[in-house]
């Protein structure tokens, strides 16, 4: 039995952390969309750690702030602690992170969907995805009790839900993440169509009372003073930068822990060989940490909140599949946690995915007009990571059906950028996560100028209004002339502007000198250079924030600009999508195979896939000038 | 994409043994039809044994191997024809392949054409390319050596380190809050000194290289009849081994390579001193000090038996000033005369001269010494070849000096109070430019490197 349900120009399947930013874009863009959730109570869930944010995790959250997005503002609705990170490490990598309210963050957002024009929210798990009849082109999707919702453009966005596994040491079911049931039906739908398929793996450590921990036994982590808000529309909101905070608390394993581990390894589901996915190297359960590291004599563990009105806390850093008994003397050998119970034990889950290479880099599969993936079913991990992707895919969806060209960030303008060229190009054998060292251009690419790069991009994509817009050019005018001011400030050798000097350890002036020059030093900021800078007017923190980063680091960052040039000129070299790289002598077999499979749209991503050697490149620009003429 | 197929001689070109003419590109094997009559079926890989015709007129007899692509030297079809030496024969065939449809290769094209098509790497290519050019036995070890990857594995070995310091930056970037060890200033500073001292190491050996490959620029100086014309021809006679350009190219100026011990002398401009004119006089002070600009060694000769002059003393000033490695030369010992030696050697001393040799150059007394002397003052007699690399490759070299730049800088960057993300800038950029020299792309790698040494996760 089946019957129509609607009509709609976009369906994202899935309300996680990429369905949410996916659905919103495309109705905020004006298309009529629907969503789908297999259970409502889990949109926009947290079903691992309570935070958002992180290194490079924050940079992404602030980049899809600059472009429209919403997780951080549903961020800074919720959170409960606060943290700049890396502050001592350069300011590319200052890096934000919050401890959330993980049910007011999905409270939030389920709002927000409630709430947006164009946009209708549904639970119901789809299990089939219509194709036209040349099998070419979406045309709708089928839901398990036989409703039939037509759509031009569909976007995958179904987490670790697709024939979801949990594993909890000899024990295995099938089930999504925190309880919900998994989607079984879809899977083979899409391998229908002529979707690859994979199994990747992952998992999360166990919930405890935090009534029965000993705080004591623990260090306390405290949240920052002066709280910087995630999204660049907040940063002046009196309400968030004075929110009360929570603690989380530090406390390590020991050798106790560790004999337990090893004494029951055969247990363990990785190493019995029950688990076949394949895990991410960067989120190791402790027991992969236990047996790698054996050196090892402690291994940190942080204790956070999953909210203010719950007492259930989230033990990061002792991920686990070992059975539930096994787990409960684990956990009671560690300071604090000596009375454990497990409100819910730690898993692994295994779930199917696709091979993000099979993707062009607007998101949507090779072969198939109007089918998008975005999120953990693509191959990635962490909750930013699945938003970020989520926001282009809904924009991408959209304007697919305004034929338009897709929006696609480069690896020199944005994190995004590096993430999607990242999955797409180089492709991922391990869940994929977001890190400072993948992108080669970081000091641009600072979560402080994430709007500078990136709003006027969001401007033009229609996600960005009018007024938040001109309040971001009355923003960058503040920057550019204080930065021309402070560069035509002279200051010369006076006994007030040496005394200061003096004061501040730094070496006295002879000669008169510009402003510029004297914050350059790296023991001189902006703030303690008040006193001897007369003409100063009072600028908001983020102004003077850029224009010191600007002015302290000029050097490097012309340097990043000159090396972004050469990047670009490769970018710039398009190929065709209708070369038969199979015809063009002098490529090795290997890069043959790659090219034609992936098509890249440039010289410059054709040098990332792996495979294709730089004699491989060479070939291809020789080619490129050969028929140039 | 089509390339146009390319011939040359892949041998030196003499008067004797057997001689190759190499072919790569499309039209190879259809050259090969063309002028080549066999009973025969060309197969790959396989020799073939038949006649180079000409309007059926018999070239030679000659031996046709045939390589498919992409299992040969190049990746391209390629076909060797083996013929019996001789300039004439050979120089004949290599135009026949010529009218029918191959070009000249430039120099180095056949290992370039290797090289893209991902038979070698980028340091294998270059050897190759060195290696044809080598005039010397120690040249050619280097370039054996260069191309067996000794100096790629250096590279790679200092560049793995260069990395491990990268990924620990970047685990404390990454992981903020975990307990890895801390990445102090202090080692930092210590292992880019490390890493200085070795890329300088390296470096320095560009030196040696270049004189090991291009020889050492060598003018022989001094008055006439002092003896300048026979020593040349004795150096000659030496080695028996005088290297000439091959007939036909012309060049500006005749050079004349002698091959002594590891190293070449190239004795520019010899038609000046082979001349019995005066060089010193006909082309004056400020002209020969213009030639002793460009040596790396002058050899000034004096004889025994005529007294030193004030223009003599004024020259060897002169090059001694300029700190160009001399060595003075005191000929015909034979028949010194005693007074006049004495005072030769008197006036050497006052203005400080080393290096002064007796020699008969006629009665070859002295010689070995002379060759022994060149040795040690380039320090070429005592390298270990078969297991010391050398590098011989500008390229290499820029890059390897931009690495201690960068590496330098980092350095004070770090005395600056920078943040250690901006050092990591300079450090990278310096591990860039060695995973250039060996082709190597450094992004995967740290990350790799990140998940090997540390603990990380939730």
């Amino acid at each position: 039995m089946s019957y129509t349900l609607g009509e709609y120009d976009v369906i994202v399947i899935g309300a996680g952390h990429a369905g949410c930013e996916a659905a919103l874009a495309s109705a905020r863009l004006g298309k009529k969309t629907a969503i789908f959730v297999i259970n409502m109570e889990t949109v926009a869930n947290m079903p691992c750690n309570p935070s958002i944010g992180g290194t490079s995790k924050g940079h992404l959250v602030r980049e899809i702030d600059a472009l429209g997005g919403e997780m951080a503002k549903n961020a800074d609705k919720t959170f409960i602690q606060s943290k700049m990170l890396n502050l001592s490490k350069g300011p590319a990598v200052h890096s934000l992170r919050v401890q959330s309210d993980r049910k007011m963050y999905h409270i939030e957002m389920k709002k927000t969907l409630e709430n947006q024009k164009n946009l209708d929210l549904y639970q119901a798990e789809v299990v089939e995805i219509l194709l036209n009849d040349q099998k070419n082109k979406v045309i709708g999707v089928k839901t398990k009790i036989g409703a039939l919702v037509t759509a031009k453009s569909i976007i995958v966005a179904t987490g670790t839900y697709l024939k979801g596994k949990v594993i909890i040491g000899e024990i295995s079911y099938e089930s999504g993440p925190d309880g919900v049931f998994p989607a079984n039906d879809l899977s083979q739908s899409l391998l229908d169509i002529g979707v690859e398929l994979r199994r990747f793996k992952t998992g999360t450590p166990a919930r405890i009372n935090a009534n029965i921990m000993d705080f004591s036994k623990m260090e306390v982590q405290y949240g920052d003073k002066n709280i910087v808000p995630f999204s660049f529309e907040n940063e002046e909101n009196e309400e968030i930068l004075n929110k009360k905070q929570v603690n989380c608390y530090l406390t390590y394993t020991n050798e106790k822990t560790h004999e337990i581990i090893l004494n029951n390894l055969d247990r363990s589901p990785i190493y019995s060989g029950k688990i076949h996915g394949i895990g991410p190297r960067y989120c190791p359960s402790i027991e992969d940490k236990v047996v790698r590291f054996r050196d090892k004599e402690r291994h940190q563990l942080f204790i956070e909140p999953l909210g203010e009105k719950t007492s259930e806390m989230y033990i990061q850093g002792m991920s686990s599949s070992l059975p539930e008994e096994v787990q409960i003397q684990m956990y009671r050998t560690v300071p604090g946690l000596e009375n454990a119970k497990l409100m819910r034990p730690a898993y692994a889950i295994e779930y199917d995915c696709i091979d993000s290479t099979n993707l062009n880099l607007s998101l949507e599969y090779k072969g198939i007009s109007g089918l998008f993936f975005a999120g953990q079913v693509n191959g990635s991990s962490g909750y930013e990571e699945a938003a970020a992707q989520g926001l282009i895919a809904g924009i991408n969806a959209s304007r697919k059906i305004d034929n338009l060209e897709p929006i696609i960030l480069d690896r020199s303008q944005a994190y995004i950028g590096v993430l999607i060229d990242d999955l797409v190009t180089k492709g991922t054998n391990e869940p994929y996560r977001m890190m400072t060292s993948r992108s080669e251009y970081r000091l641009m690419l600072r979560q402080d100028n994430a709007d500078l790069r990136l709003t006027p991009i969001g401007y033009d994509i229609g996600l960005i209004s009018s007024e938040r817009y001109s309040k971001f050019l009355d923003k960058k005018n503040k920057i550019d002339l204080e930065i021309e001011r402070i560069k035509n400030t002279s200051i010369k050798p006076s006994i007030e502007v040496n005394s200061l000097l003096k004061k501040l350890n730094s070496s006295e002036l002879n000669t008169g000198v510009k402003l510029s020059d004297l914050l350059k030093r790296s023991e001189l900021n902006y703030n303690n250079l008040e006193g001897i800078d007369i003409d100063r007017k009072k600028l908001p923190r983020s102004v003077v924030e850029e224009v010191e980063i600007e002015i302290k680091y000029e050097g490097y960052i012309k340097l990043q600009l000159e090396q972004i040039n050469e990047f670009k000129k490769m970018e710039n070299k398009k190929l065709s999508s209708d070369i038969d790289y199979e015809t063009i002598k002098g490529l090795s077999l290997e890069a043959r195979q790659k090219l034609n499979k992936y098509k890249p749209l440039s010289v410059g991503q054709a040098s990332r896939i792996s495979g294709v050697s730089p004699a491989d490149i060479s070939v291809l620009l020789i080619y490129l000038s050969q028929n140039k003429k | 994409m089509s390339t146009s197929t390319i011939a040359a001689i892949g041998t030196a070109l003499s008067n004797s043994g057997i001689s190759i003419i190499r072919i790569s590109g499309d039209e190879s094997l259809n050259i090969i039809n063309k002028i080549f009559r066999t009973n025969k079926d060309i197969k790959p890989n396989n020799i073939v044994f038949g006649k180079i015709v000409n309007n059926d007129k018999v070239l030679d007899n000659v031996l046709v191997s045939y390589f498919k692509n992409p299992s040969s030297y190049t990746g391209e079809d390629v076909c060797e024809i083996n013929c019996h030496g001789g300039v004439e024969i050979t120089k004949q065939i290599l135009e026949l392949v010529l009218e029918n449809g191959a070009r000249i290769a430039e120099p180095g094209e056949f290992s370039k054409r290797a090289f893209l098509n991902g038979k070698m790497d980028l340091v294998q290519a270059e050897s190759v390319i060195d290696l044809i050019n080598s005039k010397t036995r120690t040249e050619s070890r280097i370039a054996i050596n260069n191309l067996e990857g000794n100096l790629s594995k250096k590279i790679s070995i200092l560049r793995e380190e260069l990395i491990e310091l990268l990924a620990h930056i970047e685990v404390s970037i990454d992981y903020p809050e975990y307990d890895y060890e801390e990445v102090e200033n202090d080692n930092v500073i210590k292992i880019l000194n490390e890493k200085i001292e070795q890329l300088n190491k390296i470096i320095n050996t560009y030196e040696q290289g270049r004189i090991i490959q291009n020889g050492i620029n060598v003018v022989i100086l001094g008055k006439p009849n002092v003896g300048k014309s026979s020593l040349l021809n004795k150096l000659a006679d030496y080695e028996k081994a005088i290297v000439t350009d091959i007939p036909g190219t012309t060049r500006d100026v005749i050079e004349e390579k002698i091959n002594i011990g590891n190293v070449v002398l190239n004795i520019s401009d010899t038609a000046g001193i082979r001349n019995t004119e005066d060089v010193v006089e006909k082309i004056g002070v400020q002209r020969s000090i213009k030639k002793i600009d460009e040596a790396d060694l002058i050899i000034y000769i004096l004889s025994a038996t005529e007294n030193i002059t004030d223009e003599d003393l004024k020259i060897l000033s002169k090059i001694k000033n300029k700190k160009i490695k001399l060595i003075t030369l005191i000929n015909k010992m034979d028949k010194k005369e005693k007074l006049i030696f004495d005072t030769i050697m008197d006036k050497l001393k006052e203005i400080n001269i080393e290096n002064v040799l007796e020699v008969s150059v006629e009665n070859n007394f002295g010689i070995e010494n002379l060759k022994l002397k060149i040795e040690e003052i380039f320090n070429t007699s005592d390298l270990d070849f078969e297991h010391q690399f050398i590098i011989t490759n500008s390229r290499h070299k820029d890059l390897l000096k931009k690495a201690v730049v960068l590496l330098d800088e980092a350095k004070k960057q770090i005395y600056n109070g920078q943040p250690i993300d901006i050092v990591y800038i300079q450090i990278k950029d310096a591990s860039d430019n060695l995973g250039k020299i060996i082709g190597k792309n450094i992004s995967s790698d740290i990350i790799n490197k990140i998940f090997e040494k540390f603990c990380l996760g939730k």
